[in-house]
């Protein structure tokens, strides 16, 4: 039931666990390639966030999903399912977010956090430079509503029913990330809009930040923001660029986790 | 037939297409760009190479870009018909359609991304159009369901609000027929005016009812298993028959086992079904009410001879508002058998109608035991 709300995956042999969480405009294909690096000592879990990818539309839910704390609420859920202890939590851009929000809720869990791209405000706020203003944001939520990115989701039901019009399922070729339009754009909303600078000192677990460099998404200031306020991480600047090295510089971002677990 | 090849100068047609291309490095940066995007853009291509591609991008195409284009790219090979507006040199933004696919080599390593852009000013403007359409019509069902939603609470209001004094007129009409000396006349005006105040009443009773059933709280009913049946029933008819004292109206009730049910809306159902016999059914022919406790259910049927009722007018009969066509006089607001459906479908049973040259049949059956709602008013 939880496992399948989350389309979780599980593949790879190993004592100890590697859980994979993708961030927003994807879905776990995003970890595909490291993911594959793990599976030959390591567990290795894979999951969509609700709304995301192939999970179960139908358990979302906007109230629930208003905060990160949902989606944690979520991890946390998988992790019991699993019988996970002192596994290691892998989560890019917003799931390194939601990571730490699971190992504050589930002590104990999660032993290390990888935090991939993190960003605990995307949006500026006095001294704190997060990159992004907030019509920078109202921006991207047009080129969401302008884009047909993912609308295989939502269209599906009309495609069925119009067998009569197969060009229409010739032309949803954008398979991977496919998401229903309204839900990514709430969660975009949530995403950026989301602030959580309080909870970064919380944090207890061993933990890790990888940052990429010219990052527009996560820049390095940011970076080393959350290297300061969690105590005892580790930083780590990897020689990839863009928000996505996960896909870009799949072999480095591997070799980064493994040092460090 | 013979045919001159033209010869097609393809540099040429790299450069003067009339489409742009952009080739990208694998770090996202410009390294060749056609003449045609460059003029688009307000530049010339030199000025452009080593650019990073995301520098001609809005801000909300910049996240975008990284966010799923990118992604997409590495995980498929290829993206088609993005939505982009590019940023010109003056300032402006030129809405495009881009289709993109990598260059990769031999092991999957990319080499380069190729894109070729559509300038799409009047497609985007049109699509932007249907998607501000759209939002509008949601926004406009929105609040023509709120306005709903509030007229017909105002009428529960009102009606509630109504009965109230009519119920005290119509008691004071009671107790001067009862207890005061009246000339003839004054008796026969009495019970005229009862008569209207009682119609009055019942015609509010189904407006509260309609209203109920509309603002989704259906018809709320009070169970009880230890009132019986039989008597309410049977003084329903009593009543049915001082209206209509020439009428043949037959009952046979037999219940045998006790059932959870709400018998005053049983009653009231039974009522409904009655009257609407006496306004639709031939005068000379028998009205029989059936009511009975089978093996595993209650079934009530009320019958009446007269003219059928034409099949497509059965499929609204239950309908709010319904009212049959031939019938010139009428009176009631055509709410009767929707409330019977209300009450039969709060009881978790069923209300059907059979009607032939015969007979009009309308029976109503609910199961015995726990299946009735059991939320009390």
């Amino acid at each position: 039931m939880i496992l399948n709300r989350n389309n979780v995956v599980i593949s790879g042999e190993g004592e100890r666990t590697i859980m994979f969480s993708h961030g927003f405009g994807c879905d776990q294909h995003m970890w595909g390639p490291v993911a594959r690096s793990f599976e030959r000592d390591f567990r290795v879990v894979l999951l969509d966030l609700v709304g995301a990818g192939r999970s179960d539309l139908t358990a979302y839910d906007s109230q629930k999903y208003a905060t990160l704390e949902g989606y944690a609420a979520d991890v946390v859920e998988i992790g019991e399912t699993l019988g996970l202890k002192g596994a290691v939590f892998v989560g890019h851009s917003v799931s390194a977010m939601i990571g730490g929000l699971a190992t504050l809720k589930a002590p104990g869990m999660f032993s290390d956090l990888v935090m991939v791209g993190p960003s605990p405000r995307y949006v500026d706020d006095g001294d704190y430079t997060g990159g992004f203003s907030k019509a920078q944001i109202e921006e991207l939520l047009e080129f969401l509503a302008d884009n047909h990115l993912g609308w295989s989701a939502a269209m599906a039901p009309a495609i069925m029913g119009n067998p009569d019009r197969p060009e229409l399922g010739e032309a949803l070729t954008n398979s991977f990330c496919a998401t229903d339009p309204e839900i990514a754009r709430q969660f975009a909303r949530r995403t950026f809009f989301a602030d959580n600078r309080a909870d970064l000192p919380r944090l207890k677990v061993r933990t890790l930040v990888l940052q990429c460099q010219e990052d527009i998404i996560a820049p390095e200031t940011v970076g080393e923001y959350v290297h300061a306020q969690v105590p005892g991480s580790e930083y780590v600047l990897l020689d990839a660029t863009g928000h996505c090295p996960n896909l870009s510089a799949p072999e480095k971002v591997a070799a980064a986790i493994r040092a460090f677990v | 037939m013979s045919e001159t090849p033209i010869g097609e100068d393809l540099a040429d047609l790299y450069d003067n297409a009339p489409c742009g291309y952009v080739s990208l490095s694998p770090n996202g940066r410009i390294v060749r760009i056609n003449r045609t995007l460059a003029r688009w853009l307000g530049g010339d291509t030199d000025s452009l190479l080593g650019e990073p591609f995301h520098s001609l991008l809005s801000f909300g195409g910049k996240i975008a870009l990284e966010t799923h284009l990118a992604p997409l790219l590495r995980l498929q090979g290829y993206v088609d018909e993005i939505a982009l507006d590019l940023l010109q040199a003056d300032g402006g933004k030129l809405p495009m359609i881009a289709n993109a696919a990598e260059k990769r080599d031999s092991d999957g390593g990319l080499l380069s991304t190729r894109l070729t852009l559509f300038r799409a000013i009047d497609r985007r403007t049109y699509e932007r159009g249907l998607v501000a359409a759209r939002s509008e019509a949601e926004a406009r069902a929105d609040s023509e369901q709120e306005v709903s939603v509030l007229r017909e609470q105002f009428i529960a209001v009102l009606g509630h609000d109504l009965r109230n004094p009519l119920a005290a007129v119509a008691a004071g009409i009671g107790i001067l027929a009862r207890n005061e000396q009246l000339s003839a006349r004054g008796a026969a005006v009495l019970r005229e005016m009862e008569d209207s105040a009682g119609r009055a009443l019942a015609l509010i009773g189904n407006v509260l009812d309609f209203a109920r059933g509309r603002l989704g709280q259906g018809i709320p009913l009070e169970l009880d298993a230890e009132r019986p049946i039989k008597p309410v029933l049977e003084q329903v008819v009593r009543e049915v028959q001082v209206i209509a004292p020439g009428r043949d109206i037959q009952a046979h009730i037999r219940i045998e086992t006790p059932f959870l049910c709400d018998p005053l809306r049983l009653g009231q159902l039974a009522s409904n079904l009655l009257s609407n016999a006496m306004t639709h059914g031939d005068r000379g022919k028998p009205i029989v009410l059936d009511a009975r406790t089978e093996a595993d259910g209650f079934v009530l049927a009320v019958s009446n001879g007269g003219r059928p009722i034409p099949e497509d007018a059965q499929r609204h009969l239950f309908q709010p508002f319904f009212r049959g066509a031939i019938r010139d006089r009428q009176n009631g607001l055509g709410l009767g058998l929707f409330i019977v459906s209300e009450i039969a479908k709060a009881h978790g049973g069923t209300i059907e109608v059979s009607s032939t040259e015969e007979e009009t049949r309308f029976t109503f059956t609910m199961p015995l035991g726990r299946s009735a709602t059991p939320d009390a008013a």
